[in-house]
């Protein structure tokens, strides 16, 4: 039972490995060690740090969800539109009803969450019982969830004057001097973790993701499984793009989601590539997303050009892809 | 093929006795195997030879050698009586030797034409490919192989067989000395391979030659004109067209292993029934009614392409059934997919195992209690599992399975071939199921793990388990088997019991041939 039939030389340290479990780990803790080293008074504080988590907690929302599809095997190019439908038709519900209660608020909130699964459930069937690519299938619904938002909207954006107080504290609100978008991040964290590592379903997906087939042979639906995945990604897209609306007080029909599209896949796949080399995980996902913080906010701090955010975050990504493809061909 | 050259040239006839390929003492180790051991193989100028052999006799291995692929030990290959050695493919492609896959290597996506032209250089005016030019040499190729389709046509709307003279012709195009086939006629209906054959036979009556790989032993024998058998990476024999009788051919393929040994434990089969199958087609198979009783290996057998396999398939609602039905005990069953299958306490192992069985990435645990997890389940609504529940399970069949790992959260991927299989089959111990269909078990493991897998399907059958077995080693069925079914074009060809179960016999039936004595 103790030893390993692989065999191989175990003298010689492996660096690959190493690398593809740590490195976007190692990659993080030296940069919160630089940057503090840097501008000691300023990135190290409790403030700092409660502001970029808070920068990051939509982004965090999104990435998490499309973490789910991505498990499944299916690329959700829909969450950017995705989220602009949240942030709009949650504030556009609330300026029509004009009534700030809590319970409608709660209510308005549900509805858009389960307008969006609906949605999400509507990629799933698409993908999974017509075979239709997931890719292309999401992108197209992403025009027509955009076309729905400016028909609806006129192009014109609700203002704060409109959105009732109860909506605007689950952007501004905090409890315990920590922000309420952090709060939701963790939240959601914590559901999608517990979902993914330690139920049926979410275990289901990963062997849906590992082996499509094999998956099948195992009595594994796929098609239940697309749509479940799905509706997850597309219900907290939309979660993130309505915390945003809350935060910033007005339902904007555009320009909110496409920010945090490319950045979600970013931190999904810096999060592949993190103690378990090849598998998308939220732990993961968790490390990409505050990778994505600490570098915009340390180089803010430190008072270099927007610019060098990009660079920095396009490079850390690639070492990461580069070391997960090592990982799959030294195994190969 | 060029743009200059205008007449294709027909081979010189053969004003000497050199070989067009000769390969001698031929030697191909690989870490821990000795794959080809001092093989020898010779094919005449205008002849078609056939190479022969059971999986794992070193057919491919040698062709690879051949062609380039894999870099032999020692030994030698000459091309029309010069030696020659490859390190990469085209230098073999350069020197004359065409190799022909299952599969014939044409793009889907591209016309006759484009594929004929597929590697070479397009012939050019003013720097622009001359269509009209390449169509017009295509046309003339295709006419020289006697294949009347449109040069323009789609490869994908064309017969399998037309799809086999395309290869065929870029082949005798590129100015091949040797065409070699890799199992050229599995894709290919009884009709289709009629017109291969003539066509066959036309070039090499102009000269051409022809190496033949193919399982299909009355292929061999219609199309034939010499025969060398490989077994365990060594020569087994070569044959004459004049001394090539079905009997003798069989020996060298199977040795005289076959006789040595049957079972070691003796039969655990019972009086009752577990699975029953009347009138089963789809697939390949056509009309199969058997009987599976408790404790019993059945063994199906049959060669590729036979039906064999699809019947595991049928059982598990892999392929969709066309007619007939299958009964467990009072319960007629859908087996409409796989889920069904399981419900009713039936359990798969494909062939392919890490495309089919193989969570990758995943640990052993997972890999194991897949199918059964909602065994381990707290709650009906959450569906939260109980780790603890899981991995003490996952632990026990490990345990019982005698899987060698460094522990049970180990990726499965870092565990040997035959360990691994040991998890795919251990993850059924927990379903419940009362009957096994296992293809190929023992594919691509090594001896050690091959004697441990047959003990544990003797321990199953011995718990009162209905085991269904096919294999592509024949040498196997002897081994473990009460009983086999022979499959031959989709249909039970015969049934082998107690001592009629041999190699010699699976092989015949298989062939499509007839036993001398009855087979009981």
């Amino acid at each position: 039972m103790a030893t390993t039939e692989t065999g191989g030389a175990e003298t010689a340290f492996d660096w690959f490995g190493f690398l593809a479990r740590w490195g976007t780990l190692i990659s993080l803790v030296l940069l919160i060690a630089f940057f503090s080293l840097a501008r000691p008074e300023v990135f190290p504080t409790l403030r700092n740090t409660l502001n970029i988590l808070n920068q990051v907690s939509i982004l965090g929302i999104i990435a998490l969800g499309l973490t789910v599809c991505l498990v499944v095997g299916l690329f959700d190019l829909s969450i950017g539109a995705m989220a602009t439908f949240g942030g709009y038709f949650a504030a556009r519900f609330l300026a029509e009803l004009g009534m700030d209660s809590a319970w409608v608020v709660l209510g308005a909130v549900l509805a858009v969450l389960i307008l969006a699964m609906l949605i999400g459930m509507i990629n799933g069937a698409l993908v999974s019982y017509l075979g239709i690519s997931a890719i292309v299938e999401t992108l197209a619904m992403s025009f027509v969830v955009t076309g729905v938002i400016l028909g609806v909207s006129g192009a014109r954006t609700v203002y704060s004057s409109d959105i009732p107080e109860s909506f605007q504290i689950i952007g501004q609100g905090a409890i315990l001097g920590i922000p309420n978008p952090i709060l939701i991040m963790i939240a959601t964290a914590l559901v999608l973790w517990v979902f993914l590592e330690h139920t049926q379903p979410g275990r289901n997906m990963y062997a849906i993701g590992g082996n499509r087939e094999a998956a099948r042979l195992s009595g594994i639906n796929f098609q239940k499984f697309a749509l479940i995945a799905m509706a997850i990604s597309a219900a907290c897209a939309a979660l993130g793009g309505l915390v945003a609306a809350a935060n910033l007080a007005s339902g904007r029909p555009q320009g909110v989601g496409e920010t945090y599209l490319l950045n979600a896949f970013v931190a999904v796949f810096i999060g592949a590539s993190t103690l378990r080399p090849g598998k998308f995980h939220v732990f993961g996902t968790a490390v990409g997303v505050l990778l994505i913080g600490v570098i915009n906010n340390g180089l803010s701090v430190m008072g270099v050009a927007t610019y060098w955010q990009y660079i920095v975050q396009g490079l850390i990504l690639i070492l990461a892809l580069i070391s997960a493809s090592m990982n799959s061909v030294r195994r190969a | 093929m060029t743009a200059e050259t205008t007449e294709l040239t027909r081979p010189e006839p053969a004003a000497n006795a050199t070989p067009v390929l000769e390969v001698r003492g031929l030697r191909k180790e690989f870490p821990g195997t000795l794959a080809l051991d001092d093989v020898g193989l010779e094919v005449r100028k205008g002849e078609i030879h056939a190479l022969l052999g059971e999986n794992g006799a070193g057919k491919s291995t040698l062709i690879k050698c051949v062609c380039g692929a894999y870099a032999a030990t020692s030994g030698e290959v000459r091309i029309e009586g010069r030696p020659v050695s490859f390190s990469t493919p085209r230098e073999a492609v350069d020197a004359g030797i065409a190799v022909v896959h299952q599969h014939f290597n044409l793009v889907p996506t591209l016309n006759v034409a484009e594929n004929l032209w597929l590697g070479e250089a397009l012939p050019r005016r003013m720097g622009l490919v001359d269509w009209p030019r390449a169509h017009a040499r295509a046309r003339e190729i295709l006419d020289y192989v006697g294949l009347d389709v449109p040069t323009d046509a789609d490869v994908t709307a064309l017969r399998a067989d037309h799809l086999a003279m395309i290869s065929i012709a870029k082949a005798v195009a590129s100015d091949a000395k040797i065409i070699i086939l890799d199992e050229p006629t599995t894709a290919l209906l009884p009709h289709e391979v009629e017109t291969l054959f003539a066509q066959m036979r036309r070039l090499a009556q102009e000269g051409h030659s022809f190496l033949y790989v193919s399982h299909r032993l009355a292929e061999v024998f219609e199309i034939a004109d010499r025969a060398t058998v490989l077994r365990d990476g060594r020569n087994a024999g070569t044959f004459e067209r004049e001394t090539m009788d079905r009997a003798s051919v069989i020996e060298a393929i199977v040795g005289r292993r076959g006789e040595l040994s049957g079972r070691k434990s003796g039969s655990h089969m019972r009086e009752s029934v577990v699975i029953e199958t009347a009138g089963l087609s789809g697939g390949g198979a056509e009309d199969v009614s058997l009987t599976l009783r408790h404790g019993e290996i059945l063994g199906v057998a049959g060669l590729p392409g036979s039906g064999a396999e699809d019947v595991l398939s049928l059982l598990f609602g892999r392929i969709r059934r066309r007619a007939g039905t299958v009964r467990k005990g009072e319960l007629e069953l859908r087996l409409r997919e796989p889920s069904e299958a399981i419900a009713a306490g039936i359990a798969y192992v494909p062939a392919d195992r890490l495309a089919e069985a193989v969570f990758h990435a995943e640990s052993i645990r997972s890999n194991i209690t897949m199918p059964s997890l909602a065994r381990y389940l707290r709650d009906p609504i959450l569906r939260l599992v109980n780790r603890g529940a899981e991995s003490r399970e996952s632990r026990q069949v490990a345990q019982r399975m005698r899987v060698r790992m460094p522990g049970i959260e180990a990726a499965i991927d870092d565990l040997s071939g035959g360990n691994q299989q040991k998890v795919v089959l251990g993850r059924w111990l927990s379903t419940g199921a009362e009957v096994f269909l296992l293809n190929a078990p023992t594919a691509a493991v090594d001896v050690g793990a091959k004697a441990e897998i047959y003990e544990l399907i003797e321990e199953l059958a011995g718990e009162g388990a209905g085991i269904l077995f096919a294999s592509t080693e024949l040498e196997e069925y002897p081994l473990i088997c009460d009983r086999v079914l022979v499959f031959f074009r989709g249909r039970v060809a015969g049934e082998l019991k107690g001592d009629a179960v041999t190699e010699q016999n699976i092989m015949t039936l298989a062939a499509g041939g007839e036993l001398a004595h009855g087979d009981d």
